[in-house]
């Protein structure tokens, strides 16, 4: 084989080499004889085709990743928001101390006095990936600092998550439609909002492993062949340890076979793929310490046994049919398929409508997470802007020639449309399907109107003149409107990324009316602040969404942090900040907390604060003590969230309050408004006059942005009620000091 | 080792100034030596003393003499020991031994760090810093002294108390002492001042340097600075309003300071562990680059912080070589702050891989660890590199260092070759994976559809080729039509018969090819080789035409309309070939 192939592919080349030469003849001549031919000759090459799908795959990588580098660019290479903190933090842990040393970690500097196994409460998949990119690179001598790594690991990422799609796509329609949808999944600001340089989070991977899982899966149903299958589960794995969201994946992929049964498609590659699957699938995630026995034990899992259950009855039935007559087989059929169907049925729409993950959205915490509010349509366009217009028509496409694998399509976007409506942030499951069938749609009219045009040149011509004449001026006025559309979709994919997907969050950019910009670094400022200026050990407490930048940035023991798994702890801190100082104190002695950090936005117009968060601490406070705290005695009577002077006197008095506005009575911004005047909230403040009593100042940032206080330990005995005794004596030590 | 030469035995008369001004005391000393006349003989050294709690806090010490044209000797000074005497010695060799009663006027040079105690030790942010210094009335000497003055400079003149011994004259921020007369060796007397300080009191902790070199035209520096401000602690809350507000709050605290970086420092950074510190600026100067470095945040008393600052420079300014001899003259510490004090210091010098015997000529004594190795990008075996420490370090020490080794230039090539060689070996890799069949079990079937797609690949153009060949004849008779040269068309038909004849063998061998493989397409070919005679014929039959349109016996209108026909029924030939071709 080898000697032949040699060879043959040289004439390969050389016939290459004849087509394009005569092709130019051939345009020349005008004549229209031999050009089926040529153009057969033309559409055959591998060589020319594969080039050209490497380069635009290539191009597409590249265009991805430099895309997300406007936060790099305008600011610098750093780990963004909040999440991404923690998981820089434990890649660091991982990569200084090694993987079992991060497996068995136990994070005393988070949840204090109570800790946080790490190891076995996160998806490693993402540290993992990162750290062993930077073992690698390190092993070959290339010196590359492990934030680096993690800043860049997204924008790396969302290349593989392209040719993911596109092998996904091209096995679901064509290759045509494989690389337009690569192209749309490289700048989509649906999953660049997610994926930018400095978002080290997992869904930056995780996307790669879905659409990698899934095309995986589409191949395995496709040949049936267990090798497939295994490979298919291999990258579940991969997802299982990267992101919760696999949960989609172990839904889908049963919901697939359940419709391919129902649609009368069983064969014996689906009974292959998918008992291989199951099985594999199933041993595979449970090794995730993480996962651990979930997927036996909750709802969310349940789907699948069941569908693997009805697989095998249904297979069984089968081999039955073979064996038994009609009239048995028919009684039997009925009975088993309707019965199992039916408890597959219920208890999928039982899990879709009460399962866990539905059910968290009621409980505060959850619900006060901007991304967990449902979705407006203005985002939908936002995000995907021309796509979620022209995905209808893939999906219809798909629909209308369908076979097992548009099923699984067809089904993708339909759950993906669902969830995204429900959650802003699973808007990200969904800009994939829609890549893809949005590319579909395109590469469907792009064939028919640019193909037409073709099969239009091919009649014999005698002259070459009227050859313009000839083409039909609407494919013509098509195209272009398609190519219009495509442009516009490329230029708005540019626009959101660099105005809304790439700040940092953690340094804020204004500018000044000359186009300078002043940077507020004010958050690294008070981070770094603690970090060299407090005791190693000091407990910091902060409303919770501060927590992984403190632990990431300051490196100090926290007490409640956005892995937001013990709701009563969340709940104690909100208290503490809802209640008057000296309640507060109490709570702070027993948590044995020595700095108090809050967000103070008023000085230059921040909105995202604490005062403004504030009715989400008291609300969960509320929720755990609601004999203590009332959210009603935070309104005024009309039922306004004031901090004016017509507050209630319960806000004005409370420990944030009293923290965010310490000494801000005294300060007049500018001449047009009074001292003490809040520009986030736009008014002046109520209590001008805060004075501490067991806390003091102990470090504000140049914007007034962070405030730290400090809890001061208690006196060292009891104050007197009355006056001590005074005499006459002089005390000795006096003469003492003064001799120096 | 003490100097071959005899000890100065006699002495001399004082004049020092301390200048507490900044967070050092800097003592500077004019000494008139004399060698007694009858003494024993020319003195070639002479000692230095200092007293017994004053020593460790010494950085630096540095003697000098004036010669008659005012240009400055320094002296070689080299520390010894006393028998029955505490504290440090130093003899200082003198340029040419004096005389028995000859004299010689010298300068001395102290800088003592941390010397200054701030009292009281906490402040609040609203008070100003007040220090307290603790010194010796007298110039400590091992000889006697003829005449002595002390003067002190202190930074304010607000001062809280001194010492008044021999009553000093006190004016602005000095204090004038002496003249005190015949003075015994080793005379102490407690000399105390507390006055206001608010200069910046900071302190260089810890610093790490380390200087990259690389052949390829470039030197990175990177310094790594734990700083802290070593003056009054701050008590108390640290109020932003206050500090924004007013003037002379929290006026001891350090806001910002400048550092001179080399004039061709380029790509200079500065951050620390959480990212770039965007509060610097950077100025660049005809000979410097000055840094206003801002830390994060004010740095009050006892705060602390830490950054590391880079930049790159070219070699050419600091890389010497002589063949294969290359010496590196660099300063072993640089600029960080005016009047600054490094506690401890690292030096690591990075030399090229493959450097050897390397040697290091220091300007003043360095504490040299083991050398390590450090690994970066394309290394193999390893760069040397030269670690050096040094303790209490102030200005007087940024002076350079030089570094000798030799290093053989073709090394220079390794790097290149090394990504050479691993690029080859990547693509190497792929031509052998898609050249060789790696599969384990042979696939009979799919390797006979390959062969007979490689032949009908050859077929389709072989068939295109005799098309191609049609309408060159067509040409060649469309030349003929306008210029009646019957040679053209002949030589015309000539090469279209010979090469057509050619063609059509090929295809006839290609088919039966294809016959042995047992495919079906051998049929469709056989097919293609019958419509393509029948092509032909038609080709020729309007050829004949048009020989007879222009030899006059064809009517034209007869003529165009045969060949309309002609060429409807070609077309239709051709296009039944093309559906074939398409079929294939």
């Amino acid at each position: 084989m080898a000697e032949h192939s040699g060879p043959d592919s040289g004439k390969h080349k050389a016939n290459h080499a004849n087509a394009n030469s005569a092709a130019l003849l051939h345009g020349r001549a005008g004549a229209g004889t031999g050009a089926g031919g040529l153009s057969g000759g033309l559409s055959q090459p591998a060589g020319w085709q594969s080039l050209l799908s490497f380069t635009i795959l290539f191009l597409a990588w590249l265009a991805g990743f430099s895309s997300r580098l406007f936060a790099v660019i305008r600011f610098e290479s750093i780990i963004h928001e909040f999440d991404p903190w923690f998981n820089y933090r434990s890649t660091h842990h991982l990569a200084s101390h090694g993987f079992y040393e991060f497996l068995n970690w136990f994070d005393e500097r988070a949840w204090y006095p109570l800790g946080r196994i790490v190891g076995g409460t996160v998806y490693p998949g993402l540290m993992v990936t990162a750290g062993l990119i930077h073992w690698i690179l390190n092993m070959l001598n290339i010196t590359v600092h492990i934030r680096d790594v993690c800043v860049f690991l997204a924008p790396v990422f969302s290349g593989l998550t392209a040719i993911s799609t596109f092998l996904l796509t091209r096995e679901l329609w064509n290759q045509g439609a494989g690389l337009l949808a690569a192209c749309f999944i490289a700048i989509v600001p649906g999953y660049i909002s997610r994926s930018v340089a400095g978002s080290f989070d997992n869904e930056g991977i995780a996307i790669f492993a879905l659409q990698f899982t899934y095309y995986l899966w589409v191949k395995s149903v496709k040949t049936g062949s267990v090798f497939w299958t295994i490979c298919c589960c291999l990258s579940y794995f991969y997802m299982v340890s990267a992101w919760g969201g696999y949960v989609f994946i172990i839904n889908l992929i049963p919901l697939h076979v359940f419709v391919l049964l129902l649609m009368q498609r069983y064969s014996r590659r689906v009974y292959i793929a998918y008992s291989t699957f199951y099985i594999v699938g199933l041993i595979l995630s449970m090794q995730i310490p993480f996962v651990g026995f979930q997927p036996i034990r909750t709802s969310e899992h349940m789907a699948a046994a069941g569908v693997f259950a009805l697989l095998q009855a249904y297979a069984f039935l089968q081999y039955l049919r073979d064996r038994l007559t009609k009239q048995e087989f028919q009684t039997l059929f009925f009975l088993g398929v309707s019965l199992a169907a039916g408890i597959v049925f219920l208890s999928v729409i039982y899990l879709t409508y009460t399962g866990e993950w539905y059910a968290k959205i009621h409980i505060p915490i959850i619900a006060s997470v901007s991304e967990h509010q449902p979705t407006t349509w203005v985002s939908f366009f936002f995000d995907l802007h021309i796509l979620v217009c022209t995905f209808p028509a893939g999906l219809w496409f798909c629909i209308k020639n369908i076979n097992d694998e548009r099923v699984f399509v067809a089904l993708y976007a339909i759950s993906a449309v669902y969830f995204a409506g429900v959650m802003v942030r699973l808007m990200l499951t969904l800009t994939p399907v829609v890549c893809m069938l949005s590319a579909i749609a395109f590469s469907n009219v792009f064939e028919h109107y640019l193909g037409d045009d073709m099969k239009r040149e091919n009649p014999p011509v005698e002259d070459s003149s009227d050859e313009d004449d000839k083409r039909n001026p609407g494919n013509l006025i098509v195209t272009m409107l398609m190519l219009m559309l495509l442009m516009m979709f490329a230029v708005h994919c540019t626009w959101v990324t660099s105005n809304a997907y790439s700040s940092p969050s953690v340094v804020l950019a204004s500018y000044n009316h000359d186009g300078t910009r002043n940077i507020l670094d004010d958050f690294r400022e008070a981070y770094y602040w603690l970090r060299q200026n407090t005791d190693e050990h000091a407990r910091v407490m902060s409303w919770w969404d501060y927590g992984y930048q403190i632990a990431g940035m300051a490196n100090r023991t926290t007490l409640v942090d956005n892995n937001t798994w013990n709701n009563s702890h969340i709940a104690l801190v909100g208290k503490a900040m809802s209640s008057n100082e000296t309640a507060a104190y109490e709570i702070m002695r027993s948590l044995d907390v020595d700095y108090v950090l809050i967000i103070f936005g008023g000085v230059i117009g921040y909105s995202g604060d604490d005062i403004n968060k504030f009715l989400w601490m008291v609300r969960i406070a509320e929720g755990e003590h609601p004999k203590d705290i009332r959210e009603s005695d935070y309104f005024t009577p009309q039922g306004e969230f004031r901090v004016d002077k017509a507050g209630s006197p319960t806000l004005l008095n409370c420990l944030m309050y009293k923290m965010s506005y310490y000494r801000f009575g005294e300060m007049q911004l500018d001449f047009r408004t009074p001292p003490g005047f809040d520009r986030t909230r736009n008014a002046e403040i109520g209590n001008k006059d805060i004075k501490f009593k067991h806390l003091e100042e102990a470090f504000t940032s140049e914007h007034w942005l962070v405030r730290i206080y400090k809890v001061k330990k208690l006196d060292n005995r009891e104050t007197l009620d009355h006056k001590p005794r005074v005499t006459n004596i002089v005390p000795k030590q006096k003469t003492a000091v003064l001799d120096l | 080792p003490l100097f071959a030469i005899e000890l100065l035995t006699f002495y001399f008369s004082a004049k020092r100034t301390v200048d507490l001004s900044t967070h050092l005391a800097k003592v500077s000393a004019e000494l008139n030596l004399a060698n007694p006349p009858g003494g024993a003989g020319p003195a070639g050294a002479f000692l230095l003393a200092l007293e017994p709690g004053l020593e460790p806090r010494l950085a630096y010490l540095g003697v000098q003499v004036k010669g008659e044209e005012e240009e400055e000797n320094t002296l070689e000074v080299r520390e010894t020991k006393v028998k029955g005497k505490s504290g440090k010695f130093f003899t200082v060799k003198l340029p040419s031994p004096l005389v028995p009663g000859a004299k010689i006027r010298v300068s001395v040079e102290m800088v003592f760090t941390h010397v200054l105690q701030p009292y009281p030790t906490h402040i609040t942010q609203a008070e100003k810093q007040f220090v307290v210094f603790e010194g010796n009335h007298y110039f400590y000497s091992p000889y006697p002294t003829k005449t002595q003055t002390t003067r002190v400079k202190l930074a304010s003149r607000n001062i809280e108390s001194y010492t008044k011994l021999g009553n000093p004259s006190r004016s602005e921020d000095m204090l004038e002492y002496g003249p005190f007369k015949d003075i015994p060796p080793y005379s102490q007397d407690t000399l105390k001042v507390h006055y206001e300080n608010n200069s910046p009191f900071l302190t260089i902790t810890s610093m790490t340097r380390v200087i990259e070199v690389s052949h390829w035209g470039n030197i990175a520096v990177e310094e790594t600075v734990d700083l802290k401000h070593t003056g009054a602690v701050l008590k108390g809350p640290f109020s932003r309003y206050d500090y924004q507000r007013q003037p002379d709050s929290g006026i001891s605290s350090v806001k910002s300071f400048k550092t001179i970086l080399p004039a061709a420092a380029q790509d200079v950074y500065y951050r620390d562990e959480i990212g770039n510190i965007s509060t610097s600026h950077l100025l660049i100067l005809d000979d410097s680059v000055e840094m206003e470095i801002r830390p994060r945040f004010p740095l009050f008393g006892g705060w602390k912080t830490h950054y590391i600052i880079g930049y790159n420079l070219p070699s050419y300014e600091y890389l010497y070589n002589l063949g294969d001899q290359y010496a590196l003259k660099m300063r072993f510490v640089d600029h960080v702050f005016d009047e600054q004090v490094t506690d401890s210091l690292t030096v690591k010098i990075i030399l090229p891989e493959g450097a050897k015997n390397i040697h290091v000529d220091s300007p003043y004594e360095i504490n040299r660890a083991a050398d390590e190795l450090h690994y970066t990008y394309l290394d193999t075996f390893g760069r040397p590199v030269i670690v050096a420490h040094k303790n209490n370090m102030v200005e007087q020490h940024i002076q350079d260092v030089v570094v000798h080794y030799t290093f053989n230039k073709i090394l220079m090539l390794q790097e290149p070759l090394l990504v050479v060689g691993a690029f080859y070996i990547l693509f190497f890799t792929v031509i052998i994976y898609v050249r060789l069949d790696f599969s384990i079990t042979k696939d009979p079937a799919a390797e006979a559809r390959m062969k007979v797609a490689c032949i009908t690949e050859q077929v389709l153009t072989l068939v295109n080729k005799r098309l191609g060949l049609y309408r060159h004849f067509d040409e060649a008779v469309n030349k003929y039509k306008q210029s009646r040269d019957i040679s053209t068309l002949n030589s015309g038909k000539k090469t279209l018969e010979t090469e057509h004849k050619v063609l059509t063998s090929e295809i006839a061998s290609l088919q039966s090819k294809l016959k042995t493989e047992g495919s079906d397409l051998c049929d469709k070919v056989s097919e293609i080789q019958k419509l393509d005679s029948q092509v032909k014929e038609l080709v020729l039959k309007s050829s004949v035409e048009a020989e007879r349109l222009v030899a006059g016996k064809l009517k034209k209108d007869t003529y165009i309309e045969n060949e309309k026909l002609h060429s409807n029924k070609r077309q239709e030939l051709v296009t039944k070939i093309d559906n074939i071709l398409d079929a294939l």
